[in-house]
This record gives C-alpha cells, sequence and structure tokens, in this order.
C-alpha cells in the first residue's frame, strides 16, 4: 500500500519493479490495448462500426456519465467516493422538469435551479464528509437514498416531465460545429478536471489527501476545504448531467440516471485511479469511459445481447484492478 | 452512546405515533405481513453485519439474491423436495460469495470494487441466461413450501429470527465471533494473535452469500413464480439498516442488536407512513434521512468524546 512518498513524475510513468525492470503493464496501456483489441473486433464484426457518425453517437451517449465520471476522478484520487452523482442527476432532472412546467417558469431559470439542485446536494456532502468527517460510503449512500426518494415524492413516483422546447432538446439531440452539442460541455468538462488535477497544485494536495490524510494536514494543504470542493464539484456535475440527460432523452422522470454512478466509478476505476485514492489520472477516466462506451455499442452492432456488456465490464474491472493491485504491491 | 437503544426508541416513537393515529396498523393481519416481508432483509442484514464487522463490504448481494431465487425455482421445477432445495439455494450462494471472498481475501483487492464488479456481472449474466423470463409452473409444495399461507408464514418469520439468533450467539459468545471483530478492528494484530485474517474475510463473504441465498428462497416461496429480477437496490437498504443499527464501517464496532433495531425501523417508515396517511413515494426519501441523521449521531457523539481521525 501506498504509505510513504508521493511519485515525483506524473502517474502515467512507466512504474519500476523491485528488480529494476520497466513495467509496461500501466493500467492505462492495458486499456489502450483493450481499446484497439475492441476497435478492429468490432469493425470486423459489427456492420456500420467504423464510421464517424456512430463514433459522435457514442460521444453523446457517455456524456451524461462522462460527466461523472470526470467529477469522481478527484473525490476518488481523495481516496473518497460519490455513490449519490447518479440519485442527484435523476433529481435535478426532475427538478428542471417541475420548474420549467409546473411552476412555468423560462427554460434559463429551471436550468439554473437544476445546476443549483446538484450543488446544494454536494454541499450536502462535503458538509457531512469535510465539516463532520464521516465516512464518504456512507454518507452518499444516505444521501442517494435522500435524493433518489425526494425526486420519487416530487414525482409521486409516477410524473414525466417531457414536451420540452426544441431550443433546450438541441443540447441534447442536435449538433454544434460538426460535434454533438452535449459533448462541448464534456470537452469542457475535461479540460477543467485535467487542469484542476494535473496543473494545478490543488491536484497534487488532492493525491497526498488520498495517500495520507494526516500527513496532507501537516504539509498544510487545507485538508477540510480541498475535500469540500471535490464533493461540490462531483454535485455540480450532477446537475449539469441531469440537465444533459433530459435534452437528450426528451424527458425527466424521478428514476434518470439509475445506476448511473456504477458506471462513472467503473470507469475511473478502470481508467486505473486507485479506489483507495493517491494514485490516478484524467486520461485514464477517458480512456476508461471511452472503453465502456466503444464495448456497449459495437456489441449493440454487432447483433450480440446488451447483457454481454454488463458481463464484460464486471470481468474487465477485476482485471484492471488486480493489474493495479499487482503494481501496487511492487 | 448505545445506539442499538437509540433507534430502537425511535422506533417506539413511530409506533407510539403510528397507534395514536391509525391503530389499524396493529391489526395482526398487517404486523403479521410486515414481518414476513422484513424476513428476507434481516438474514440479508445479518450477514452484512459480519462482513462490515470484518471491516470490508458487499454491495453485490442484490443479483446474489436474484440468481439464488433463480436457482431455488429452477430446481423445484426439477422436482428436488423443498428440504433440498433449501440446500441447493444456500450452495449456490455461498459459491457465489466465495468468488467475492477469493478475490478480496486472496488477491486482497478492495472489496468495493470486487463487488461492484459482481453486481454487474451477476445481473447481466442472469439477464443473459434467463432472458427476464419469470420461473413458472412451479410444483404445488414450492409456495409457502406445500403447506399454505399461514404456517408458511410463521415458518419465514421463525427462519429470519432463528438466523439472527444463531449470528448473534456465534458473533458474540464464540471465538469464530472474536476473530471477526479483531479481523475488522486490525488485521495485523489478529494475524499476530493467531487469528487468519484471510479465511475471516473469505469466510464472511462466504457466509453473506449463503444467508444471502437462504433469504432468496424464503422471499421467493411468497409468490406462485420466481423474479427473474429480484432483489434491485437490495444492497443499499441492507446497509443502511446495519450502518442505522450503529455497526462502523470502518470495522470492528457494532452489534447484530443493532442490526435488528436498524432493520425494525427502516422496515416500518414504509408501510407507517402509509397508514399516517402520506403518500409512499416519500419512502425513500424519510430512510435517506434516517441514515444521514443516523450517521451525523454518531460524528456529535464522537466528536465529544475522542478527537481522532481526519476532517
Amino acid at each position: 500500500m501506498p504509505d510513504a512518498a508521493m511519485p515525483a513524475s506524473a502517474p502515467a510513468a512507466p512504474t519500476v519493479s523491485s528488480h529494476g525492470q520497466r513495467r509496461l503493464a500501466t493500467p492505462e496501456r492495458v486499456l489502450l490495448a483493450l481499446l484497439v483489441g475492441e476497435l478492429i473486433w468490432f469493425s470486423l464484426a459489427g456492420t456500420n462500426f467504423l464510421t464517424l457518425d456512430n463514433g459522435l453517437e457514442i460521444l453523446r451517449a457517455s456524456t451524461e456519465v462522462g460527466l461523472l465520471a470526470l467529477a469522481l476522478t478527484p473525490v476518488i484520487l481523495t481516496g473518497g467516493i460519490d455513490l449519490s452523482c447518479g440519485a442527484l442527476l435523476g433529481l435535478s432532472a426532475v427538478v428542471f422538469g417541475a420548474i420549467w412546467r409546473d411552476a412555468g417558469q423560462s427554460i434559463t431559470v429551471a436550468a439554473a435551479a437544476a445546476i443549483g439542485v446538484g450543488l446544494v446536494g454536494g454541499a450536502i456532502n462535503a458538509w457531512m464528509v469535510a465539516g463532520f468527517g464521516r465516512p464518504a460510503l456512507i454518507v452518499t449512500l444516505g444521501t442517494a437514498s435522500l435524493f433518489r426518494g425526494l425526486a420519487e415524492g416530487l414525482t409521486g413516483g409516477a410524473v414525466n416531465y417531457s414536451g420540452f422546447p426544441a431550443a433546450f432538446l438541441h443540447l441534447g439531440q442536435g449538433r454544434v460545429l460538426g460535434l454533438p452539442t452535449q459533448a462541448w460541455v464534456l470537452i469542457v468538462a475535461v479540460a477543467l478536471i485535467a487542469v484542476l488535477v494535473h496543473a494545478a497544485t490543488i491536484g497534487r494536495g488532492l493525491r497526498a489527501i488520498g495517500y495520507a490524510p494526516e500527513g496532507a494536514r501537516f504539509a498544510g494543504i487545507p485538508v477540510g476545504r480541498r475535500l469540500a470542493l471535490v464533493y461540490l464539484l462531483s454535485g455540480g456535475a450532477a446537475g449539469v448531467a441531469g440537465l444533459v440527460y433530459a435534452a437528450r432523452l426528451g424527458q425527466a422522470r424521478a428514476d434518470a440516471g439509475t445506476g448511473f454512478e456504477l458506471s462513472a466509478i467503473t470507469a475511473v476505476v478502470l481508467g486505473g485511479t486507485s479506489i483507495f485514492g493517491g494514485r490516478g489520472s484524467v486520461w485514464g477516466t477517458i480512456l476508461g469511459l471511452v472503453a465502456l462506451g466503444v464495448l456497449t455499442n459495437g456489441l449493440r452492432l454487432a447483433d450480440q445481447p446488451a447483457e454481454l456488456a454488463g458481463v464484460l465490464t464486471g470481468i474487465l474491472l477485476v482485471v484492471a484492478i488486480g493489474v493495479g493491485a499487482r503494481r501496487g504491491r511492487t | 452512546m448505545n445506539r442499538p437503544l437509540w433507534v430502537a426508541l425511535a422506533w417506539a416513537a413511530l409506533l407510539a405515533l403510528v397507534a395514536a393515529v391509525a391503530p389499524a396498523f396493529f391489526d395482526p393481519v398487517n404486523v403479521r405481513d410486515l414481518i414476513v416481508r422484513a424476513s428476507p432483509l434481516l438474514i440479508v442484514a445479518s450477514g452484512m453485519t459480519i462482513v462490515i464487522l470484518a471491516r470490508q463490504i458487499d454491495i453485490s448481494v442484490g443479483s446474489q439474491f436474484a440468481i439464488c431465487g433463480v436457482v431455488a425455482g429452477l430446481l423445484a421445477r426439477e422436482g428436488v423436495p423443498m428440504p433440498l432445495v433449501a440446500v441447493g439455494t444456500m450452495l449456490a450462494g455461498a459459491g457465489l460469495g466465495a468468488i467475492n471472498g477469493v478475490l478480496v481475501a486472496r488477491l486482497g483487492l478492495p472489496a468495493i470494487v470486487v463487488t461492484l464488479a459482481t453486481l454487474v456481472a451477476w445481473r447481466e449474466g442472469l439477464r443473459f441466461a434467463t432472458e427476464g423470463v419469470w420461473v413458472q409452473d412451479l410444483p404445488g409444495t414450492f409456495q409457502w413450501f406445500g403447506l399454505g399461507q399461514d404456517i408458511g408464514r410463521w415458518l419465514i418469520g421463525l427462519g429470519a429470527g432463528a438466523v439472527w439468533a444463531i449470528v448473534a450467539l456465534v458473533l458474540g459468545w464464540t471465538p469464530a465471533g472474536r476473530a471477526v471483530y479483531a479481523t475488522g478492528s486490525d488485521a495485523e494484530v489478529a494475524r499476530l494473535l493467531g487469528v487468519r485474517p484471510t479465511w475471516v474475510i473469505g469466510g464472511s463473504f462466504v457466509v453473506m452469500g449463503a444467508l444471502t441465498g437462504l433469504a432468496a428462497l424464503l422471499s421467493a416461496v411468497q409468490f406462485i413464480d420466481v423474479q427473474a429480477n429480484a432483489g434491485i437496490g437490495l444492497e443499499l437498504s441492507v446497509i443502511a439498516a446495519v450502518i442505522v443499527g450503529g455497526t462502523a464501517v470502518s470495522g470492528g464496532r457494532g452489534s447484530l442488536t443493532g442490526t435488528l433495531a436498524g432493520v425494525a425501523l427502516l422496515a416500518t417508515v414504509g408501510p407507517a407512513l402509509t397508514f399516517l396517511g402520506a403518500p409512499v413515494a416519500w419512502e425513500r426519501a424519510l430512510q435517506g434521512a434516517i441514515i444521514l441523521i443516523a450517521v451525523s449521531a454518531e460524528g456529535f457523539s464522537r466528536v465529544r468524546g475522542v478527537k481522532e481521525r481526519h476532517a
């Protein structure tokens, strides 16, 4: 287990084993090899797989989980977790629908409220984890119930908001400059999180917290404020993802985003970020995301049952952490 | 601070409120249905208490639950006598638990990721195998064990109570139980004391699986057919009950008394809400609020006691 020094170099650098040999099997490289394998297999097995349009479709379908996974990366880097982001996505989508249709406000006001709900939800997690020092796993398990329950309560478990104006649906179904509209949101998120994790001193602090919170405190890192920041970000991302979800499907129901937190965690861990914190990269998360998106899409186009994607994802996840654990032990 | 006592008091207060507003809640038929519905939850929560005490977690129980239910149905349809169906279902669960156990204890992989992977893989694998079709045309001996619904309901309630009592006895009064607490408190110290943490952790997942199998059977026999998509989200209710009961996720602290109180409180909230005239759609929000109150209550008592760990 990581206990002493933080790596001085970038996390994607090849590790050196105890015998001094350079290890080739970093999680990112394994994933890259896997991705190439997927691409070759699906272009042979499926129809219309290797086309630009299909690539853009994969991007469109991956955006919501992508936003959650990107914001989860710094959370997991600190050794935390956010199980509530899928439920918060649902709550923000439902609040968006309720404010637009039931309260008769404009789309702009409703969208602001949805993102506000995400931030408030994130603030609750931040307050409990950073302020109270409670375990993130349990706090976010509780808030997952609370957020999903609020969405169910607000809609009576039955109301489905739909009939959004075309200008809003464009966010989820249209294209801007050749890319799906929401892909631009994802690109902005990638840039933001990548800067936060890799280019700012904050990112180094997050890793330090993941390795040893007590040590990070003695090193002068404001641990509470950093933790609050990452949970707040995760909540904000869930709010935005709720909007994208409503725009892509043209509807908002209480069960929106069910299980998305699991897909997001899978993408992050698949990308080589240690679930114990301290080690990982945004680059890995993007690779994990693409690998999952391509797998789901490719199996569908190859006329394989959709369930196969889930089974393979599970196996991939175990193999990926197996490789990661081996690396961690040397 | 005695958590089980506080939870039991909260439960009693809830019951008192219901008694004042809607005494019909205490109709024997309603109480009996409530107990029967909570029984599988109590069994899985008993297993989960062991796993969490050993400082692990198992979020794949919902998927194990679904697979075991289908296994029970298929065995019964093949004409296997019900006692053997019970054995077979528990063995199937123990097998699934053993896979988690090997990956976590033997290979040293983090339990949350391993069981996340098996959660997805088992659920989708079952969907792949059954294509969502329910197990139908079950023999008459399947529903309520062929004993009629009165005796069947008693049997389910008593079964759950017996499982709870046995696990409580083992955890509280045997070396095996102390090994679980020791491993969860500090695996290295436990090893120096002669406990083998690998076997304790692996074993706790196997027991968890076997108990999930039993719970799946006791849940399946309440119906004519076996659903192929049972147990979705079960892990959340179960972990919530254990945590509300005061068992610490950091391992080594907690008790089955607390788990019983947690299950009682969380299983009563929903039906009580209906009797109080509130829309049942708010049940989950209320459960979430209860979990958060329980979590922050522990925060307060810890801050007042010894200052430890980081923010």
